[in-house]
């Protein structure tokens, strides 16, 4: 089966737009992505070491209020993300258990690349308090001044590095 | 604010967190169809052949900026409800550099790798695993890595708006950016045919077809209409010119201890020089309009500086006030109230006059009179509600 061609960009960016606008105007605030891992940790270091995580400088605010990390409206909506991606993909014949790479590249040097690239971000994201949807798209549209100094500096870092890592998509 | 409808509010906890479900089925469903679950195509954004981050994603912004504050300027919205991420400048920039170019390097984003992995991409996978990684080591090294943690922190931390800061209402920053766009995007087509010959791009997003175009266009020019009509150029943004009110006027009012006047005095120190009898001092912006917003309805607010420069009332006076400038200020007062004139070489119709006018002069200055048919000047100013408390707030 042949996958269905993509949107056209307006037109998704249109309809992203409007489910980031519902997601303030239901909700109260943006999108986000790393909420869930995020939790996850939180969880786990409140069974494991609830002490520690009590007094951990990205976690505490998480376990603060003694309900479960994970009963947030961010992590629900990941999991959103989760079932619309995989809807998505579906009903469009794009589900395929494959890596997406250039020719000049191993599989393996590409998931090199792909797990440092992650860890970049998870630490970024971390540092940053928050990602490309959480930071760039939602607190743009919010006007926040941190998160277009945090968007414009995400541009001008995958630009700076990009000519480095080409060997992966040529 | 009242009247406002959103943020939405919900009977249960359990209620308002379905709602994550469906947005974000919403959010994960775009960003598939939009190409976002394929690194490749995500790359090319940063080898300039496919340029889909930089068109879904700033559409997608502007679309919600204008909807949020559009509704905000009606008060559909009580932004104090809405979270917007606070600013900590350093670690953003830090963050944001970093994570562009392991953005670079996985091919993907945090969002759009969670889409690439459901996809079933394995790049996607291990991109998800890493993020997980990561977010542990800085989770695990913040608190002992002294620079790491003072990095965190550093930034004051409160939400900082970008038209505040420029000190231009929301809609017409948000209108000057989807104009500075829609050249963006102009541009970025350009670009993408221009590196397209070099490098072809892994799938093509299909091209704008001419409804497309006209819809976009369309909008925008309604866009433009309705920030035009309602953001600007609001009475929240000039100042209200006065008229003016000649001394020897407010002196006979005062003598008359007419209701309803209240004098403010705006010189930068009212201290320096003895002012008008009565008059409240307005150095403090907010206690004036605290002051303002407390008196009864037609009241008449008469203002003086020096020399009568202050001509205009700031825009957030309450408007059921009457207000007037004193002609020359104190300057003015002194003049031609303190003063007394000389009878000498006057008509005899000038003489009731100026005799009036010399009792005025010596009522206000103190010196003895011989007629007087006035009180003593009157202790406090205004009558008409010189006593009521200010309400706290204003408007």
């Amino acid at each position: 089966m042949k996958a269905k061609e993509y949107w056209n960009p307006y037109v998704a960016g249109v309809i992203l737009g409007l489910v980031l606008l519902a997601a303030y105007l239901v909700a109260g605030n943006g999108l986000g992505a790393t909420a869930l891992p995020k939790r996850s940790l939180a969880l786990v270091g409140s069974q494991m070491a609830p002490e520690w995580t009590a007094q951990n400088t990205v976690l505490k605010s998480y376990v603060a209020d003694g309900a479960s990390p994970l009963r947030n409206w961010l992590v629900v909506e990941v999991i959103g993300v989760i079932l619309g991606g995989f809807l998505g993909a579906m009903s469009a014949g794009r589900l395929a258990r494959k890596v997406e790479k250039g020719p000049n590249i191993s599989v393996r040097g590409r998931l090199t690349y792909a797990m440092a690239g992650g860890v970049t971000m998870g630490f970024a994201a971390s540092l940053a308090r928050g990602c490309t949807s959480g930071q760039a798209l939602s607190g743009g549209a919010g006007l926040g001044t941190g998160s277009w100094v945090f968007m414009l500096m995400v541009f001008a870092g995958g630009y700076s590095v990009a000519h480095l890592v080409r060997r992966q998509w040529t | 604010m009242s009247g406002a409808i959103f943020p939405l509010t919900f009977p249960t906890d359990d209620l308002r967190l379905l709602t994550g479900i469906l947005i974000g089925f919403g959010f994960g469903f775009v960003l598939e169809r939009a190409g976002f679950g394929n690194a490749r195509k995500l790359a090319g954004q940063f080898y300039l052949n496919d340029m889909t981050v930089f068109k879904v994603m700033f559409t997608a912004i502007l679309v919600a900026m204008v909807g949020l504050y559009g509704l905000a300027s009606v008060g559909m919205v009580d932004m104090s409800m809405i979270w917007i991420n606070p600013t900590f400048i350093p670690a953003q920039a830090v963050g944001g550099f970093l994570l562009g170019i392991g953005f670079i390097m996985s091919g993907l984003c945090p969002g759009t790798s969670v889409v690439s992995m459901v996809s079933g991409r394995i790049d996607g996978w291990v991109t998800f695993v890493g993020i997980f990684l990561g977010i542990a080591l800085f989770t695990l090294t913040v608190d002992w890595v002294p620079g790491l943690h003072s990095l965190y922190l550093a930034g004051s931390g409160e939400v900082s708006l970008l038209h505040e800061v420029m000190g231009v209402p929301a809609l017409v920053l948000a209108l000057v950016m989807v104009a500075g766009a829609v050249l963006a995007f102009v541009g970025a087509e350009k670009v993408e045919a221009i590196f397209q010959a070099k490098r072809s791009p892994v799938e093509l997003s299909p091209p704008s077809r001419p409804g497309i175009k006209l819809a976009m266009g369309g909008s925008l020019a309604l866009l433009a209409v309705i920030t035009l009509t309602a953001g600007s150029p609001s009475p929240d943004t000039t100042p209200v010119p006065l008229a003016s009110m000649a001394p020897l006027s407010l002196a006979e009012s005062l003598i008359e201890r007419q209701a309803g006047i209240l004098i403010l005095d705006l010189r930068a120190d009212p201290e320096a020089e003895r002012g008008i009898p009565g008059a409240v001092a307005g150095t403090d912006p907010v206690a004036v309009e605290a002051l303002l917003s407390g008196m009864p309805e037609g009241t008449t607010v008469v203002v003086f500086d020096e020399s009568g420069t202050i001509t205009h009332a700031p825009p957030d006076w309450p408007g059921s006030l009457e207000y007037r400038f004193l002609e020359g200020g104190l300057f003015g007062w002194q003049e031609e109230v303190l003063t007394p004139l000389e009878l000498w070489g006057s008509s005899l119709a000038e003489r009731e006059r100026v005799q009036r006018q010399n009792q005025i002069s010596a009522f206000f200055s103190g010196a003895a009179v011989q007629n007087s048919s006035v009180a003593a000047p009157p202790a406090m100013m205004p009558a008409g509600g010189g006593g009521k408390k200010p309400k706290a707030g204003g408007c």
